[in-house]
């Protein structure tokens, strides 16, 4: 190959690769599915990989959405399911419950007027749960590691 | 007996053999397209909009300091492309569109041309952009992180990390066979085990790679694995484990045996390359990185010039 034509490919090389590059980046925004595959908790103590998929399959744990997103009620059936920090939030400063807790019910209405944090809620839904699965760290010191990836 | 003819060079004009930089850079990019074409497979669109921008930016910013600079056009000789496209193949396909365009800036301009060009750069450009960018934004190169929306299906997070954080009970759903057959998370172009060593021994076989280095850093890794598994065998993976994942054969075929960055003599190159491999594996046992082999190729890159000056005594020559 001749010096001009290794340029003219380098050049043609770069108009084309641009173009595709551009496209191919409007054309495929960052895919967020509506039931989410993994999910990533970050904590201080060492990030959660949560892998939602696994519970939720037959070929998984096989469990079912209620099991977990327990706000829903029996007549609630068409509502969509929340994500969990959406009511397991700390609440602010001055205020008995999360705001997520008020814009549906009356302050009254709720029997326990402190809400618990969305890590206390995680480490006793997916304790419980996997102990009576037998599926978790067997000794008392692999606890923590078991979920918690410390980086 | 005087009259013996051993090397008959005649006079000029010489016959041009067609061999150039260009021809050299251009097979390097056609013997990782198999490993790329399996990330585009994998990963869609999205893989192929990464290696498409990582490629036409590199080219863009090496005319741009060449303009700068005042220099004659360089672009034609496909060295920068290449840079390009392995700095996409060690990306998870989920970068974003700026990382992609700072990480081929840090790679041309500090990797290469500060240091004078093609030939002058005292380390790896591709592992000079990648450390830089892995140090500045590590969010974005935790693979379990990036690659969370995915579902290949098979194991889905990253094998280097599982081990790391659960030992070996932690990567029982991998098998050798599956991950050379790239059924594992990671970058677009470094999970395809079987391309990469395709594709590295195609080069070896052309020449245009130096199988000592190559080998000699498989070879420091899977020594340096297999003593740390016989150790510990549910802590430390075995050393197939450590072959196969990871940026292990792209760093093997692909980065460790970049010219300028690596040492010409024999031994040196040996050296070079089993200090690399121990280097990697000790980064990934002991060390707080997932994946070793960014900072090992560059730390053996450092010593570089200090290896090769290991060569053959000169004829005659007393002390």
């Amino acid at each position: 190959m001749t010096p001009q034509k290794e340029l003219k490919l380098a050049y043609s090389l770069t108009i084309i690769l641009l173009v595709v590059g551009v496209i191919s980046y409007a054309a495929a925004p960052a895919k967020t599915p509506d039931e989410p595959v993994r999910m990533m908790f970050k904590v201080v103590a060492g990030n959660v990989l949560f892998d939602h998929k696994t519970h939720t399959v037959e070929t998984g744990y096989g469990l079912a959405c209620i099991d977990c997103h327990h706000h829903r009620a029996e007549d609630e059936e068409e509502e969509p399911f929340l994500a969990c920090g959406y009511c397991h939030q700390i609440p602010k400063e001055g205020e008995a419950l999360p705001q997520s807790c008020v814009e549906c019910h009356e302050p009254d209405e709720i029997e326990d007027t402190e809400m618990i944090k969305r890590a206390d809620a995680f480490h006793s839904q997916c304790e419980e749960c996997h102990k009576d699965a037998g599926i978790g760290p067997v000794k008392d010191e692999e606890r923590c590691a078991w979920c918690h990836f410390m980086m | 007996m005087l009259n013996q003819k051993k090397l008959i060079v005649s006079h000029a004009p010489f016959c041009h053999d067609g061999s150039s930089i260009s021809v050299r850079s251009y097979h390097m990019m056609i013997a990782a397209l198999p490993a790329v074409l399996f990330g585009f497979f994998q990963y869609g669109i999205n893989a192929v909009g990464v290696v498409a921008l990582s490629i036409s930016f590199a080219i863009i910013w090496e005319l741009a300091i060449n303009k700068v600079t005042k220099r004659s056009i360089s672009i034609g000789d496909g060295n920068t492309a290449l840079i390009g496209l392995l700095f996409a193949m060690l990306l998870p396909a989920t970068s974003p569109w700026w990382l992609v365009i700072t990480g081929t800036f840090v790679a041309v301009v500090i990797g290469k041309h500060i240091f004078g060009g093609i030939g002058g750069n005292p380390f790896n450009p591709v592992l000079i952009g990648l450390a830089i960018l892995m140090v500045s934004w590590k969010d974005f190169f935790d693979f379990d992180q990036a690659l969370l929306n995915y579902d290949l299906g098979f194991a889905m997070v990253y094998p280097l990390a599982a081990v790391k954080h659960l030992g070996t009970p932690g990567i029982e759903a991998f098998s050798t066979g599956g991950l050379l057959l790239g059924q594992q998370s990671g970058g677009i172009g470094a999970t395809f085990g079987l391309g990469l060593i395709l594709g590295g021994i195609y080069l070896i076989v052309r020449g245009f790679i130096r199988w000592e280095i190559s080998i000699s850093f498989l070879a420091g890794i899977f020594i340096t694995a297999l003593l740390f598994n016989l150790n510990n065998p549910t802590l430390h993976a075995g050393p197939l484990f450590h072959l196969f994942t990871g940026y292990t054969l792209i760093g093997a075929f692909f980065l460790a045996s970049e010219d300028s960055s690596s040492p010409v003599n024999f031994i040196p190159m040996l050296i070079y390359g089993a200090g690399a491999g121990i280097m990697t594996v000790l980064v990934r046992n002991l060390g707080s990185y997932v994946d070793g082999v960014v900072f090992a190729i560059l730390l053996m890159n450092l010593i570089n010039p200090i290896v090769d000056k290991i060569r053959p005594k000169a004829l005659g020559k007393v002390v």
